[in-house]
């Protein structure tokens, strides 16, 4: 190509890179939800749909877009701290302990989270499933980083799709029953019903026990089972409840979210995407966790 | 110790709450009862999962060298302050407030104030 053809296009397409129009055009992708969202701007208007959860809900406001429990999955500790040195085996003296059972009790200091909390761990040393970039499953995927949803609902089905691992869930309305000997998925079995005409309730069972319920590294086993309660209090407004019942693990049932508020989102706003890559999570390790390592002899 | 390293860094202050990040990890390989000024040129800038990583080269009064590897959050979170891809380039000349490794390895994260070719940068709340 001659410099003279070289050159106005070289110059047509900087002009093009900084024009208000392409610019505007970019904001149509990747939207960021506000960190102190006020949600006082594009608001869905109209009564509130029945039966009816699809749209983008972002929790994120909420939970600063990660952990804000009923037992905190992120931060568990004592009244004196965040548990910021961590080491711990078990979790006693955290503020809202979970009522393990022995074998719980047992599962949980074979877990060795690397996530804020008092038994956190040094990076590299943990077993996390998040740290390999394995699929976190279901309920996982909801109690950590859960920040914005896409909630496609079908006549049968409710399709909930996560940026965050790049996950997604299928929850079925077609009045079938669970499986009652499933083979464990990652997602487990769920089945939904609408109880009234702005209460859905899913259960969900067939978990795959090598999963974790949290990034502080709660477990459970194959019997674990987990109800939602999703209530829309508004057009604009959903609630969820989640309650986890697994009596291998915990003595009785107890809420990780209890009417954890999930805001609509206008229906243009793009997702970000947030993706678990093992290549750039190695390289993340070499450059960072490694480096790091308090005790050198554990690489 | 900073000085072992060669590196123009000094301590700031001492913070006494920590603040956890959100991260898939936690502050325990961190000082998070330390503020470290790490100044500098940057050597690379790596948009990327699970954390965004400023590398920046910094000498000491000696000209020793410190290769610095510094972490933000994931691009996601750290879109949401304001960061993007093209916030830092090669060659910038920075100054960035760290948290720095317990361990004393040149390795940090990035907390506090930015400054970028003598312009502060703010981050959105």
């Amino acid at each position: 190509m001659s410099k003279r053809l070289v050159v106005p296009i070289v110059a047509v397409l900087a002009a093009g890179m900084s024009s208000p129009l392409l610019r505007a055009q970019d904001e149509k992708w990747n939207n960021v939800p506000p960190r102190q969202a006020t949600y006082n701007g594009k608001q869905p208007s109209g009564p509130t749909p029945r039966r009816d959860l699809s749209g983008i809900w972002d929790a994120a406001q909420t939970l600063g877009v990660s952990g804000a429990t009923e037992h905190p999955a992120l931060f568990p500790a004592g009244p004196g701290g965040r548990g910021a040195e961590g080491g711990r085996e078990d979790e006693t003296g955290i503020t809202r302990p979970l009522p393990y059972t022995s074998l719980g009790l047992q599962a949980l200091k074979a877990n060795k989270p690397s996530g804020p909390g008092v038994r956190q761990v040094d990076s590299l040393l943990t077993n996390d499933p998040a740290g390999k970039c394995d699929p976190l499953g279901f309920p996982y995927m909801f109690l950590w980083e859960l920040r914005t949803l896409n909630v496609v609902q079908t006549r049968k089905q409710v399709i909930m799709l996560s940026p965050f691992y790049g996950n997604y869930r299928v929850i079925w309305t077609d009045a079938r029953k669970p499986p009652a000997d499933p083979d464990p998925r990652y997602n487990g079995y769920s089945v939904g019903r609408w109880v009234d005409d702005y209460t859905f309730v899913v259960e969900t069972t067939g978990m795959l026990p090598k999963t974790w319920l949290d990034h502080a590294g709660r477990p459970h086993s194959d019997q674990l089972a987990v109800q939602e309660t999703y209530h829309r209090v508004a057009g604009d407004t959903l609630e969820l409840t989640m309650k986890i019942m697994d009596p291998k693990m915990y003595t009785e049932p107890w809420l990780a979210l209890n009417k954890l508020p999930l805001h609509l989102m206008p229906d243009d706003f793009d997702i970000p995407e947030l993706l678990c890559s093992p290549s750039e999570f190695a390289e993340y390790n070499k450059l960072v966790a490694a480096p790091v390592l308090r005790d050198s002899s554990k690489k | 110790m900073a000085n072992k390293f060669g590196i123009a860094c000094f301590l700031v202050s001492v913070v006494a709450l920590s603040v956890p990040l959100v991260a898939h990890h936690g502050t325990a390989s961190f000082d998070t009862g330390k503020t470290v000024t790490v100044k500098g040129t940057v050597m690379e800038y790596v948009w990327s999962n699970p954390h965004v990583l400023v590398k920046v080269d910094a000498k000491d009064d000696n000209g020793n060298v410190a290769h610095w590897v510094l972490e933000a959050q994931n691009p996601v979170t750290q879109a949401s302050r304001g960061w993007s891809k093209n916030m830092f380039k090669a060659g910038d000349e920075v100054s960035l407030d760290i948290t720095p490794a317990k361990n004393n390895q040149p390795v940090g994260e990035i907390r506090g104030r930015i400054v970028i070719n003598g312009k502060e940068f703010k981050e959105s709340q």
